[in-house]
């Protein structure tokens, strides 16, 4: 009971903590920040035993993936002295940015002190945005955020009755018209929808024996920051998040369908059918909760998808995110930037993953050791 | 041992009830649809491995004044910008995208396959580390390593094809020997494989000659959408200009550079979507109808 009570309670903090992030327009880091201290609390609170063994867990693996984008930008070739100074500059000026930048020192301590630098946020300067890299990142941070997130809820708001009404509908012409359709979003890859979508919702669409198919109401590009304007915000942010969630949703729609046509042969929904509860009700209140785990246990490793995703949507809508720092990065061999770049998407997909284990945890009393 | 629980575990979501034992049902005919899609990847491995035997038009001749021509007799799929035959710069691609696809395909699915076997099988210890590591490698997202293994194998795009092939196998080992791992799992306790072992069956011959062959159809289906999947991620590296470099034509690079004109002559840009879109609606649809027909659990992706 108390421990139902401390989950209820954590549910309403982070509702509380996005409200704020959402009202009180705080750096988007800060918000992130707060979300991730507040889970971690919720779930030591809830379960300290599984808590800790997830965090364990955790840490190694987000070495790791620092080790890697480390290793991986450092074994680049090319000096990124010269690379800052161009071709044509002396050896002695080539020598003293190395020494700037550390680079004569061995690989293990290069490496471990930069990683120091960046786990108190400091993740070092970048040369041709003269500006540090923790600072443009949690600009970019703040379109790839939103994105993901109204993706993530337009597919489950297209996902949800669609897999309930296709389940109860097993066969018929809703199911199988709702299953190719989706079926068919599942083999548009994002960005060919991303192109589509452009083509007939801003450029006018093509004409198809005279007639024209398509429309210019919705723009192709450019960010609108929430707090200028959220009515073109959204205008501009509809778009992406469409071709984005599309996917998304044939998942997630396929994976309750299918839990759903188990769930619904089951007899406590001939006994909630024989008392004459309403069909609705039994579908929304009597099945779909016993019918969501596997796609909750998904939800949360589409997260992935999502945040991969959003790197390339941003690149076609032209939207600052993470994912077009990244790409000036490479395009300027601005390397310690795409480095910090990497870490930070790794380490904010990773996080996320961990809270939505630690939600699931608050959700589901099944998940919490036996221990009461 | 009791089969019987064994078989309503590992029964599909059978559409009929009533009807959960494995070999009982009647086979569904697999429809027109299906054969449609087969008709079209066969049809387009054809072309692609045929292209140049086939009288196409040279995919790197530009047409003079013929830029941005909509479809026509002479052009099927019209001209793209530089006034390129579109039609045999599609086939061209796909050359690209099915090479990759499948080479990638096949390797990832023999590393995988045998990880998974092996750790489905052997249970235990190994498997225990075979699996945090697994676990560990899926939480990385994919397509941000995929794009800095590219950069970093090989940064003067001089092996471009193999480097994609390489870092796609590195990434689909964890997704794919988790599949095969479960399926084995399903398998390697059933009686006939006590009773191989109770011969004295060696555990490698167990393996391969008990266990793969049950496991086989279902991972036959599960390689047509680990292929989709692959075709996809060639196509958003390609789209991002960081595949084989532009003078080879690829479907996802004619995308980018049909955005440009999207107004004007918008089949610059669909012409390879369709196609892209087609062979992974193909490749989905097939994989999906086959594992219906193997009678397997519809893997979680």
């Amino acid at each position: 009971m108390i421990r139902d009570n401390i989950a209820r309670t954590v549910v309403v903090l982070l509702v509380a903590v996005l409200a704020y992030g959402w009202f009180g327009r705080p750096p988007v880091s800060w918000t992130f920040g707060l979300v991730v201290l507040v889970g971690c609390l919720g779930a030591f609170l809830t379960d300290a035993r599984y808590a800790a063994r997830r965090l364990a867990a955790v840490i190694p693996i987000l070495v790791l993936v620092s080790f890697i984008v480390f290793a991986l930008m450092n074994s680049l070739p090319g000096d990124p002295a010269i690379n800052i100074l161009g071709p044509s500059a002396t050896p002695d000026a080539v020598a003293q940015v190395r020494a700037e930048l550390g680079l004569d020192e061995p690989f293990f301590a290069r490496y471990g002190g930069w990683l120091g630098d960046a786990v108190v946020g400091d993740l070092g300067t970048s040369v041709q945005r003269r500006e540090a890299i923790a600072v443009g990142m949690s600009k970019a941070m703040t379109p790839t955020l939103q994105l993901a997130f109204y993706s993530f809820v337009l597919a489950l708001v297209l996902a949800l009755p669609l897999g309930v009404l296709s389940a109860y509908r097993q066969g018929r012409m809703a199911d199988r018209v709702s299953n190719y359709t989706m079926l068919g979003f599942l083999a548009a890859p994002n960005f060919v929808l991303a192109v589509v979508l452009v083509l007939f919702f801003s450029v006018g669409g093509i004409s198809v024996f005279g007639f024209d198919v398509g429309w210019k109401i919705l723009p192709a590009a450019r960010y609108v920051p929430l707090g200028d304007d959220w009515f073109l915000h959204f205008k501009h942010m509809l778009l992406p998040a469409i071709a984005l969630a599309m996917p998304q949703a044939a998942v997630f729609m396929r994976l309750l369908r299918s839990d759903m046509i188990l769930t619904l042969r089951l007899p406590f929904i001939d006994l909630a059918r024989s008392k004459g509860v309403a069909t609705s009700r039994i579908l929304w209140r009597h099945a779909l909760r016993p019918s969501s785990f596997t796609l909750l246990t998904v939800v949360g490793l589409t997260l992935g998808a999502l945040l991969g995703g959003t790197l390339i949507i941003e690149a076609i809508f032209t939207l600052p995110g993470v994912g077009n720092y990244i790409f000036q990065g490479v395009g300027q061999r601005d390397y310690i930037a795409v480095q910090g770049g990497v870490l930070v998407i790794s380490a904010l997909f990773i996080t996320l993953l961990t809270m939505s284990d630690f939600l699931y945890l608050a959700l589901d009393p099944r998940l919490r050791s036996e221990r009461d | 041992m009791a089969d019987t629980t064994h078989t309503t575990d590992t029964a599909p979501d059978t559409d009929r009830p009533g009807e959960e034992s494995i070999g009982v049902r009647a086979r569904k005919p697999l429809g027109p649809v299906f054969w449609a899609a087969v008709t079209f990847l066969s049809l387009l491995l054809f072309a692609a491995v045929f292209a140049d035997l086939l009288p196409l038009k040279d995919p790197s001749q530009s047409f003079r004044g013929m830029s941005k021509n909509g479809p026509s007799l002479s052009h099927w799929f019209g001209n793209d910008n530089n006034g390129r035959d579109i039609f045999s710069r599609v086939i061209y691609g796909a050359q690209v995208s099915l090479l990759i696809s499948a080479v990638g395909t096949t390797l990832a699915l023999t590393l995988g396959g045998l990880i998974g076997l092996a750790s489905g099988y052997f249970r235990g210890k190994v498997d225990q580390y075979v699996t945090s590591f697994l676990n560990a490698t899926l939480v990385i997202p994919g397509l941000i390593l995929f794009i800095a293994l590219i950069l970093f194998l090989d940064p003067s795009v001089r092996y471009r094809i193999p480097v994609l092939i390489f870092s796609f196998v590195l990434l689909s080992i964890a997704p794919i020997s988790r599949v095969v791992r479960a399926a084995t799992l399903t398998w390697a306790e059933r009686d006939f494989v006590l009773a191989a072992r109770t011969m004295g069956a060696r555990s490698g011959r167990i393996m391969f000659r008990e266990v793969l062959p049950n496991v086989a159809p279902s991972l036959i289906s599960y390689s047509l959408i680990v292929m989709a999947q692959l075709i996809v991620v060639e196509g958003a590296v390609a789209f991002l200009g960081l595949s084989v470099p532009p003078p080879t034509p690829t479907w996802g690079d004619m995308i980018n550079k049909g955005r440009n004109s999207l107004e004007v002559a918008a089949h610059i840009s669909l012409m390879p979507a369709l196609m892209m879109f087609l062979t992974v609606l193909s490749l989905n649809f097939i994989g999906d109808k086959l594992q219906e027909r193997f009678d397997t659990r519809e893997s979680v992706l």
